[in-house]
């Protein structure tokens, strides 16, 4: 009996090793990043996993100098923060109608909408490229705008659809009987009422698009209109070998997805996983 | 009575509905006929197009590089519905136990990867498999065991294991989180009796846990597949399809044939592809799993 007690006390402190571990592997490897960026490359190519002894942030100031680091992170804080607010105005409007009113064609456009969470972006990006090419809309300040907001409709409008299913019609009611106009309840009323909702549309959707990769890749070509992973691996070329000044700009890159991170995570978690599950 | 005064006109559904149905169209659904289109044509992205019929998709089906590519999407894949779920579904059962400390930490910071841009975690990758200076052979010195060193993304043997490993890596949390949504749904008395009947640990988790999450797990899956049959940025970022043709995935074989060659009519081609083997690979996984739900 006793053995068998230190036996299952043992399993017990192993299951939360193994935990633990892992869970440190997720977290390690960027705060090693965090860290060797204060280093200097000498003191780095020594000892590879110390703690800096003089921390000091001269492969910052060099990747904002020497690349356009902060014009990248500009130029992609731009274009999240306006699909965002596209994405939550149009999927609110589009997810209101659906919500509310039994119509010709609606149960359609929820399937049409619902639909782009299944096809794969990456096939489409050679005919995508073509027709921006023939209607002159490559390479634009507002290029990149287009496929973030159309990709982020299907999961605004799925999330905004179904908890405006949770508030009462009664609302719309007592406001109509109230003399609003159906456009003025839908703004004043109902969008402030969808708070928590949007709140997790808005930070899945900045985060999809602070971190989208292929269409910045293929529909900007211009230097002043890059976006930071594009950036970033124009800097990982050039700086091939200098391993802190590419941390430097790997940590710049990431600070703000891991700020929201910090601040939302609980949203961020619960609005991801429900999102996927009916993707 | 009300519902039908509150109901707006017609045209009020048209102005709401149209403009984001038609930016959608433009983007998803106007591109996949365009791609059937431009499919048919030989061209180099000039005016000059000119209509070759079939001869593009001929050539594909010939194409051993394109074949090298989705087989390497396939295994890419199988390991990480392996490597992603089966971790998951291990690390999920841990944490739902209740001898398991610190849970929040776990949760939060096992889903940390899962928000980092996919060319960052390919970067840090590379970082970690360096030669010099990466984490992996620093590990590997501290535990004397050097002769494992390899050129971990120099390999064209190895390269489809080790690219796949930031790959599993950074989307585990994602699938603990909804694992461990789907244990917290299954009620207590089942394991209250379970436990009586005598069964513990991995008995209680192949024959009682798994069998009741299963739709869960069959998403998990889905989604898994779907998710790796596009993959591009990690492999962008890491090797480029390199060394050679090794690690070459579909995505990246459109994008060289189409903005490295400039040959757009072959590029649109390989994307028809990608969609009918992405899609001919979930029916069948479909398939295959709802047949042995018959069977049971």
């Amino acid at each position: 009996m006793r053995i068998k007690a230190v036996l299952s006390k043992a399993g017990k402190i192993l299951a939360n090793v193994i935990v633990a571990l892992f869970s440190i592997s997720c977290i390690y490897p960027m705060i090693w990043m965090i860290y060797s960026s204060l280093k200097t490359r000498r003191e780095f190519s020594r000892d590879i996993i110390s703690l800096p002894a003089h921390p000091h942030f001269d492969n910052y100031i060099n990747a904002i100098k020497t690349s356009n680091m902060i014009k990248y992170m500009g130029n992609s804080l731009y274009n999240a923060v306006i699909s965002v607010v596209l994405v939550i105005l149009i999927g609110f409007v589009i997810a209101y109608f659906l919500s509310r009113y039994k119509f010709k064609g609606r149960n359609l456009i929820y399937t049409y909408f619902m639909f782009g969470m299944l096809v794969p972006i990456h096939a489409l990006l050679v005919p995508i490229f073509v027709q921006f090419k023939a209607l002159n809309l490559y390479d634009k300040p507002y290029t990149l705008l287009f496929p973030y907001v159309a990709f982020g409709l299907p999961l605004s409008i799925f999330l905004i659809e179904s908890y405006i299913g949770t508030i009462p019609r009664e609302m719309e009611e007592a406001a109509f009987i109230d003399g609003s106009s159906i456009i003025r309840t839908m703004f004043t009323i109902i969008l402030p009422m969808c708070a928590p909702v949007i709140s997790t549309v808005a930070i899945l959707t900045f985060f999809h698009n602070w971190n989208e990769f292929p269409f910045a890749l293929i529909l900007i070509n211009e230097e002043s209109l890059r976006t930071i992973p594009i950036g970033l691996t124009y800097f990982s070329d050039q700086y091939s070998t200098d391993y802190t000044a590419k941390m430097a700009a790997i940590v710049l890159a990431t600070a703000p997805v891991i700020l929201v991170y910090i601040l939302f995570y609980k949203n961020i978690i619960k609005g991801m996983t429900a999102g996927a599950v009916k993707g | 009575m009300t519902n039908r005064l509150l109901r707006p006109k017609k045209s009020m559904f048209v102005a709401f509905l149209l403009p984001g149905l038609l930016l959608y169209s433009f983007i998803v659904a106007v591109p996949i006929f365009n791609a059937i289109r431009f499919s048919f044509y030989q061209w180099s992205g000039g005016p000059k197009k000119t209509f070759i019929g079939l001869e593009n998709f001929i050539d594909l089906f010939k194409d051993e590089i394109f074949w090298l590519a989705f087989r390497n999407n396939v295994i890419i894949t199988a390991l990480c519905v392996l490597g992603q779920i089966g971790v998951a579904f291990i690390l999920s059962s841990l944490l739902v136990s209740r001898f398991l400390k610190f849970k929040e930490f776990h949760r939060t910071v096992t889903f940390f990867p899962v928000i980092l841009a996919p060319v960052v975690v390919g970067f840090v990758w590379t970082l970690i498999y360096n030669n010099r200076a990466g984490l992996l052979n620093w590990a590997l010195r501290a535990m004397n065991m050097e002769g494992l060193i390899r050129p971990w993304l120099d390999d064209p043997g190895i390269i489809l294991y080790t690219i796949s490993v930031p790959l599993i890596w950074q989307y585990i949390g994602f699938y603990m989180i909804i694992l461990m949504s789907a244990f917290m749904s299954i009620p207590k008395e089942i394991f209250e009796v379970a436990e009586i009947d005598g069964a513990t640990g991995i008995r209680k988790a192949v024959y009682i846990t798994l069998p009741l999450i299963r739709d869960t797990l069959f998403v998990t899956i889905m989604l898994c597949i779907s998710g790796n049959m596009k993959i591009f940025d990690h492999i962008y970022a890491m090797t480029r399809g390199g060394p050679g043709n090794s690690s070459i995935v579909m995505a990246m074989y459109a994008y060289r044939n189409s903005f490295e060659m400039y040959k757009l009519g072959y590029g649109n081609a390989i994307s028809i592809g990608i969609l009918v083997l992405s899609l001919a690979l979930i029916l069948v996984t479909r398939k295959v799993m709802g047949g042995r739900s018959v069977e049971d």
